[in-house]
């Protein structure tokens, strides 16, 4: 059975974000190289949306607004879903999620640091510090990502946001804390913050993995503000996480 | 400026500027040339295996919180 033949019987990959946009050998084969994905093109998109963001959320931490929060949280996560689904639209909506989830982030990291002074800028050095050691692991091949470290690393961000997902529901109709130690304290929260912290890192070196066959492969020129996206979806998650854990270190 | 921002600052801006730097280098031999790397066109895990063990962690972490551990 030809190639053609086996992609119309059994239809091509389910996965709604790679699909067949990962066809590197045949589809961009005879692409001009001025119109592929390149690293240093995807690392200077990731550049441009990490700077978009710092600049919204500098307006969020210096105007505290709710609504500003909701709204950034809100349309962030719409700019997320049509880019996970439209990858041709990422040189557009990436940008504008970048936008959005600095609005989310300027608020909620200004709460955190009322609360606990100096935590901010705690977690900004250690989301990119962690950020900056897993690149050098994933270069230099300490860290090998291999199908069963997806699977693995898949499955557990899945569980971790069907637990988040059932907190929410308990939380709304139980009339409950939810699941108790996710905002809990004690060694099994902090343990538990610690898992996801660890997960959340781990991501960070599907994207490297991700970025680098992009660009090996020639990748259309779009995939560059994807491969620039995925990278700040994970480092939010990230940021979030680490500042989750270190308020719950210290409140103890 | 405190120890805490001089530190954390400084790690940021380092990391940062490695990231810029590192990034756009080619990853080693010992990452790029191997059998088991991951196809990305493709899953090659079934849905099945993906779905049992997202249930397995959350149904390890809802069952300690059921039983009390905080």
């Amino acid at each position: 059975m030809s190639r053609h033949q086996a992609l119309d019987t059994f239809g091509r990959s389910g996965n709604p974000v790679m699909g067949n946009k990962f066809d590197g050998d045949a589809q961009f084969r005879d692409m001009p190289i001025s119109q592929k994905m390149t690293l240093e093109g995807t690392v200077n998109k990731t550049g441009i949306l990490l700077l978009l963001c710092f600049a919204t959320a500098a307006v969020s931490w210096n105007i505290p607004n709710p609504i500003l929060m909701f709204t950034g949280m809100g349309v962030g996560l719409i700019a997320a879903i049509i880019t996970i689904f439209k990858p041709t639209m990422a040189s557009s909506t990436a940008p504008v999620y970048a936008l959005a989830q600095g609005l989310f982030l300027g608020g909620i990291t200004v709460m955190f640091e009322a609360q606990y002074p100096g935590i901010a800028i705690q977690a900004i050095g250690l989301t990119f510090g962690t950020l900056a050691s897993l690149l050098v692991c994933y270069k230099t091949g300490i860290i090998k990502p291999t199908e069963n470290f997806r699977l693995m690393i898949v499955s557990a961000t899945a569980g971790i946001a069907l637990l988040y997902m059932v907190n929410i529901l308990m939380t709304m109709f139980g009339g409950g804390s939810g699941i108790g130690f996710i905002h809990s304290n004690g060694l099994m929260g902090i343990g538990f913050s610690l898992f996801v912290v660890g997960i959340a890192a781990l991501n960070l070196v599907l994207d490297f993995d991700f970025i680098e066959q992009g660009s090996e492969n020639g990748l259309p020129k779009h995939m560059e503000w994807f491969g620039a996206f995925s990278l700040m979806v994970t480092l939010v998650w990230l940021y979030l996480e680490i500042l989750r854990l270190l308020a719950k270190i210290r409140s103890n | 400026m405190d120890l805490n921002t001089i530190f954390f600052g400084g790690l940021a801006l380092v990391s940062l500027a490695a990231f810029f730097y590192l990034g756009k280098f080619k990853a080693s031999k010992a990452q790029t040339e191997r059998d088991d790397r991951i196809t990305w066109s493709k899953r090659s895990f079934s849905f099945r295996s993906c779905l049992t063990i997202a249930l397995g962690i959350f149904l390890i972490f809802f069952f300690l919180s059921y039983l009390g551990y905080n």
